[in-house]
C-alpha cells in the first residue's frame, strides 16, 4: 500500500456529528471490454443510530458502493476516489492492514447469502469468538460466554450448544440469526447489511427484520441497508437513499419520500408496486428502456432516456442532488419531477363479468402427493414426506388462482402435478384441455442452443400443428402478443435481459392455445420495474385471451393483485381459500393473518399503524406432522384441541373457506 | 460477489451461447486454440504430403548412410539401416494420428449414446452400464490394453480396440454426468408438458449441450491414445516393425541412445509437440466455451 497515504489518514473534511460521511465515491470495475463505472460520484452522511436504506434495481450500483466503503470490491473492482470518514479518519486512504482493524470491529456486515458467508467447514464457534477476542481483547472463556450471550439475543434457542454446530446444521433463517449475531458480536457503531433477507421467506424476513430493528436500537448501531424491496424500506428505515446508474438521484427522510417523491424514477418505482388496498384496478406504472450501459460516458441525466418528463436541459447538463426541503434531496431539474404525467399509464382494468356459469377448466380433487425414502432395513416403515396433502380446487375460464405460502409448503408440487411432470399419488386432476407452464428462473428455462423462434415453435412442432408458414405466422403473433418485435425470433435466450426472457417463456406458453397457464414464481426474478411490466402482460392476456392462470409466489401483494382467489398452503394443506380481496383484507386463518403481517407495505405511515404479529419458529419438518393442526405449533391462538384434531376445511362468511378450530 | 457486481461483470462478458457457424471467429480468437493450431497444422500438413515430398519411403534402406546424425540431406538422421528418419517419423506420425482419431472417434460415439441413455433413463440400465464401467475403470488403462494386445495379438486394429475399450467407460461417465444436470432443467419439463417424446427431449434438448464439454474430453482421449500407442509399441506390442510408428521409433533408437541419440529423441519430441497441441486445443475450446474462465 501507499505508505505516505497510509500514515496521514486524517479526514480533510470539517468535523461534524455525522458517523459516516461518504464524499463524491467513484467506483469503477475495470474489465476487458471496458472500465464499469459502477459508482458514480455518490455522497450521503451517516448519524449515529440512524438506519439508512439504500434502494435500486440490480446494476443500479447500490452493492459496489456499499462495498466500496470497507473496500470490500470483488476484483476487478476498484474504489478510484471519494472520502469515507468515519470519525475522523479517512478509510478510502487507509492501508489494508488498518482497514482490517476497522472491519468487524467498527463496521460489521451482513451479507446476503449466509450459507456462502458462512464458513461451512468451521463451527460456529471458530468463527464467532476469534474475533470477539482480536477486537474487544477478551480471553477465549470470556469471548465465548459473549457470543452465546449475542446467540441468545439474536433468539437461536439453546445458544450455548448450538455455538457448537456447524452452519450447514442450521436453516437458512437461523444462520442469517447467526451472521447478525457475528456483525454485532464486536460492538460496531456501523452494519453494512447487503439484502440481508432477500434469500429468506417472507415470515422469516419479517422476524429478522424485527430482530435488526431492536437490536440496532438497544446498541445504538447504526445501519446501511441494501436492498430493492421498498416494503422493507416503508417498515425498516429512518432515511432512503435512491441510487440509479452509479447515482444517488434521491435521498432523504423515508416518510417524506414516501409521501413526496420528486425524482420521476423514484416516482415511477413507487407505482410499479402493487397496491395494498385499491377500490379498483389500475394497472401498475411502467418504466420503459433499460438502464444505460455504464461503460459508456453519460451526458446529461442518466435517467432521460426513460423519463417521460425528460425535456432538451436533461440531455445537456447532468442534475445534480439538491435540496428539496428538510433534508430531502433530488437530482431533477424539474420540481415535481413526473408531475402530472405520473400515474398517467395507469389505467383502470375493467372488471371482467363473471358468473357461476363459466366453463370450469381445472378441476381438483383430494390431491396427494407422498415422497417415500428408502428404508435401510426391510421391516421399517421408509419415512414418507406428504408435499400435499389432500387438497381440492377448481379453476373456472379465464379465472386466476393464487397460491401462497412459504418455501416447502407444496406450492410448486401442486404446479408439477397439474402439468403432469409427476405422477400423483392418490386424487383427481382434471383438466379441460392442456396446461402449460412459466417457469421462475428466466435462466435456465431455455434451451441455449435454440433461437427464439425454435423454443416458441417447439408445442407446435412437437404436437404436430400447422406446417412450417403456418407456424411462423403463430410464432410472430405470440411474440406481438407479449410485446416483443418479429426480429427476436432469431435471436438466442443469452440475448435477452430477465423481463425480455419471462415475454418469451409467456409466449411459449401460449402457443398452443392452453386452458391454463401455471405460473411457478414467474416475477421473483425479475427487478421491480421488470416485475411491473410482466404483470401487467398476464393481467392483458388474461383479458384478452380469456385463459386462466395459476399464479404461484411467495409474495403476497403481487398474488392478492393479480389473482381472482387464493388458496393458502401450509405444510402440503389448504389452510384458507376463497377470493383474493377479501382473503387479503379480513383473513379468517391464524396462518393467512401472519403471512400478511409479514409482508412489508410500501408506506411508512401505514407501516408504522399495521400491528404486526410476526410468527415465531419456523416450518415444522414435513416428515412428522404432528396429528392435530399442522400449524399449531407456531400459532398464537393455538390450544388443547388443535393439538389434538386435524381441522378441515369448512364455509367460512359465504363465499370462503377456512381450516381453523377458531374462525368459525 | 454481490449481485450488483456480478450483472455488472455479465454484462461485459460475451455471449454464452455458441450459435451454429458463429464460433469459427471466436475460435480463433484464443490464444491457446492459435497456438495448438500452429504446433498441429504444420505436423498434418508434411504427414499428409509426405508422399509428394522429397524424401526416400519411411521403408527404403540406404547402406551407405547408416546412422547419419541430422543433416540437410536428412533432417531427422539416419537409422541402423540407413533409413530416413524424417520420413519414418512422418509415417509413424500418420500411424499415430489415424490411433488417436480413431480411438476419439469409438469413445465418443459410444460415450455418447450409452452415456445419454444411462443418464437419461436412469434406473436399471443405468445400474448395470455404471457396473460395468466401474469394472473398466477399476483396471489401469495401459495395463488394460497390454492384456488385450496380448490376447488379440499385434497390429494396429487391436491396438486402437484396446484403447478405446480403456477410454469407453470414461466418456460414458462424463456423458452421463452431463446428462444428469441437464436432465432437471426447466426447458425439459416446459417440453414435457406437451408430451414431447424421450427421443425429441435427448436429441433436442440433451445430446446439443453437451457437445461442447465433451469435444474438450474428446481432444485430451486422442493425445491420450497417441502416447498409449507409442507406449505399447515401444513395449513390442503394438505396431510391429519394420512399420514404423513413433513408439518403435523411440524403442530402435535406445540402444543407441549414446551413439546416436537422434533416433530416438527427435520422434520423442514429435509425440511431445502432438500432445502439448492436442491439450492446448482442449484447453481453448473449454475456455472459449466456459466464460469463467476467462478473466
Amino acid at each position: 500500500m501507499n505508505y505516505s497515504a497510509a500514515i496521514n489518514t486524517q479526514s480533510a473534511l470539517p468535523a461534524s456529528n455525522a458517523l459516516l460521511q461518504v464524499r463524491d465515491l467513484h467506483t469503477h470495475f475495470i474489465t476487458d471490454s471496458g472500465t464499469v463505472k459502477a459508482v458514480n460520484g455518490v455522497s450521503f452522511d451517516i448519524e449515529r443510530g440512524e438506519r439508512i436504506a439504500i434502494v435500486g434495481e440490480s446494476g443500479s450500483g447500490k452493492s459496489a458502493m456499499a462495498m466500496s466503503l470497507l473496500r470490500l470490491l470483488a476484483y476487478p473492482g476498484k474504489v478510484v476516489s471519494g472520502e469515507i470518514n468515519l470519525a475522523g479518519r479517512d478509510l478510502n486512504r487507509m492501508s489494508e492492514r488498518q482497514l482490517n482493524q476497522i472491519r468487524g470491529h467498527e463496521i460489521g456486515t451482513i451479507f446476503q447469502d449466509p450459507m456462502a458467508s458462512l464458513d461451512p467447514v468451521m463451527r460456529i464457534a471458530d468463527q464467532m469468538i476469534l474475533p470477539i477476542m482480536r477486537h474487544l481483547k477478551m480471553s477465549a472463556s470470556k469471548a465465548r460466554a459473549e457470543a452465546i450471550d449475542w446467540l441468545a439475543r439474536v433468539g437461536i434457542p439453546d445458544a450455548g450448544k448450538r455455538i457448537d454446530a456447524y452452519p450447514f446444521e442450521m436453516s437458512g433463517g437461523m444462520r442469517q440469526r447467526v451472521m447478525i449475531a457475528m456483525a454485532l458480536s464486536c460492538r460496531p457503531k456501523l452494519v453494512i447489511a447487503d439484502e440481508p433477507t432477500t434469500a429468506l421467506d417472507v415470515t422469516i424476513q419479517a422476524q429478522i427484520v424485527e430482530l435488526l430493528k431492536d437490536l440496532t436500537e438497544q446498541t445504538g448501531t447504526a445501519m446501511v441497508f441494501i436492498t430493492h424491496d421498498l416494503g422493507l424500506v416503508a417498515r425498516f428505515a429512518h432515511k432512503v437513499g435512491v441510487m440509479y446508474a452509479g447515482k444517488l438521484i434521491e435521498f432523504g427522510p423515508v416518510k417524506e419520500i414516501f409521501a413526496h417523491p420528486s425524482h420521476p424514477y423514484t416516482q415511477s418505482l413507487l407505482d410499479t408496486i402493487p397496491p395494498v388496498d385499491q377500490p379498483e384496478r389500475r394497472k401498475l406504472a411502467q418504466i420503459p428502456g433499460f438502464p444505460p450501459d455504464m461503460k459508456l460516458p453519460m451526458v446529461g441525466c442518466a435517467f432521460k432516456d426513460r423519463c417521460a418528463a425528460a425535456h432538451e436541459r436533461c440531455f445537456r447538463e447532468t442534475p445534480e442532488l439538491k435540496s428539496r426541503g428538510l433534508a430531502h434531496r433530488a437530482a431533477c431539474f424539474l420540481p415535481e419531477g413526473l408531475g402530472e404525467a405520473r400515474r398517467r399509464d395507469m389505467e383502470p382494468i375493467p372488471t371482467l363479468a363473471r358468473n357461476s356459469t363459466d366453463r370450469v377448466v381445472v378441476e381438483v380433487f383430494n390431491l396427494q402427493k407422498h415422497f417415500t425414502g428408502r428404508s435401510l432395513v426391510p421391516w421399517r416403515q421408509p419415512a414418507t414426506v406428504r408435499a400435499v396433502n389432500g387438497i381440492s380446487l377448481n379453476i373456472r375460464e379465464g379465472e386466476t388462482l393464487g397460491i401462497v405460502g412459504e418455501s416447502g409448503c407444496g406450492k410448486s408440487t401442486v404446479a408439477r402435478l397439474l402439468l403432469g411432470l409427476d405422477p400423483v399419488t392418490s386424487g383427481d386432476i382434471f383438466v379441460d384441455g392442456t396446461a402449460q407452464m412459466v417457469f421462475q428462473d428466466p435462466q435456465s428455462s431455455f434451451n441455449p442452443k435454440m433461437s427464439l423462434f425454435d423454443i416458441i415453435a417447439e408445442p407446435l412442432v412437437v404436437t404436430g400443428k400447422g406446417n412450417r408458414a403456418e407456424r411462423t405466422a403463430r410464432v410472430h403473433e405470440l411474440l406481438a402478443q407479449v410485446g416483443l418485435d418479429e426480429s427476436y425470433a432469431k435471436r438466442y435466450p443469452s440475448q435477452l435481459s430477465g423481463g425480455q426472457r419471462q415475454r418469451v417463456a409467456i409466449a411459449r406458453a401460449l402457443a398452443i392455445k392452453p386452458s391454463v397457464v401455471v405460473a411457478d414464481e414467474p416475477t421473483s426474478a425479475l427487478d421491480v420495474s421488470v416485475r411491473a411490466q410482466i404483470i401487467n402482460l398476464m393481467v392483458d392476456l388474461k383479458r384478452q385471451l380469456r385463459v386462466s392462470f395459476v399464479f404461484i409466489s411467495h409474495d403476497l401483494l403481487t398474488v392478492s393483485y393479480i389473482s381472482d382467489k387464493i388458496a393458502v398452503m401450509y405444510l402440503g394443506s389448504i389452510v384458507e381459500y376463497g377470493p383474493a380481496d377479501e382473503i387479503f383484507r379480513h383473513p379468517a386463518h391464524p396462518y393467512t393473518q401472519a403471512l400478511i403481517s409479514a409482508v412489508p407495505v410500501p408506506d411508512p405511515v401505514a407501516e408504522e399503524a399495521r400491528q404486526k404479529v410476526p410468527l415465531s419458529g419456523e416450518l415444522p419438518s414435513p416428515l412428522d406432522l404432528p396429528p392435530g393442526c399442522a400449524f399449531a405449533s407456531r400459532c398464537p391462538k393455538a390450544t388443547a384441541l388443535c393439538r389434538a384434531e386435524r381441522p378441515v376445511l369448512q364455509a367460512y362468511s359465504g363465499s370462503r373457506e377456512a381450516a381453523c378450530h377458531h374462525a368459525n | 460477489m454481490t449481485q450488483e457486481t456480478l450483472a455488472l461483470s455479465a454484462r461485459s462478458l460475451p455471449r454464452l451461447n455458441w450459435p451454429r457457424f458463429r464460433g469459427a471467429g471466436r475460435l480463433l480468437a484464443n490464444g491457446h486454440i492459435r497456438l495448438a493450431l500452429a504446433i498441429l497444422v504444420p505436423i498434418v500438413l508434411l504427414t499428409i504430403f509426405r508422399p509428394v515430398l522429397p524424401l526416400p519411403g519411411p521403408l527404403d534402406t540406404d547402406l551407405r548412410a547408416m546412422m547419419q546424425p541430422p543433416s540437410l540431406e536428412h533432417l531427422f538422421g539416419t537409422d541402423r539401416m540407413g533409413r530416413d528418419l524424417l520420413s519414418r517419423t512422418l509415417a509413424g506420425v500418420q500411424i499415430s494420428m489415424f490411433v488417436g482419431f480413431a480411438v476419439a472417434l469409438v469413445a465418443l460415439s459410444f460415450g455418447l449414446i450409452m452415456g445419454t441413455l444411462a443418464g437419461f433413463f436412469g434406473g436399471v440400465i443405468d445400474r448395470v452400464m455404471m457396473a460395468i464401467t466401474d469394472i473398466f475403470l477399476a483396471f489401469p488403462s495401459l495395463l488394460l490394453a497390454i492384456g488385450l494386445v496380448s490376447v488379440m495379438g499385434t497390429g494396429m486394429l487391436p491396438v486402437v480396440l484396446a484403447i478405446s475399450l480403456s477410454d469407453v467407460p470414461r466418456f460414458i461417465r462424463l456423458q452421463r454426468s452431463l446428462v444428469l444436470s441437464l436432465r432437471t432443467r426447466a426447458y425439459i419439463d416446459a417440453a414435457r408438458t406437451v408430451k414431447a417424446s424421450q427421443f425429441w427431449l435427448m436429441t433436442r434438448h440433451i445430446v446439443p449441450n453437451t457437445i461442447a464439454p465433451l469435444l474438450v474430453a474428446t481432444s485430451i482421449a486422442a493425445a491420450n491414445a497417441i502416447l498409449v500407442e507409442a507406449g505399447l509399441s515401444f513395449l513390442g506390442l503394438g505396431i510391429m516393425p519394420p512399420a514404423p510408428s513413433l513408439g518403435n521409433l523411440i524403442r530402435d533408437g535406445q540402444s543407441y541412445l549414446e551413439q546416436a541419440w537422434w533416433i530416438s529423441t527427435l520422434p520423442g519430441v514429435v509425440i511431445l509437440l502432438i500432445a502439448l497441441g492436442l491439450h492446448f486445443l482442449s484447453d481453448g475450446i473449454r475456455q472459449v466455451l466456459d466464460p469463467r474462465s476467462r478473466k
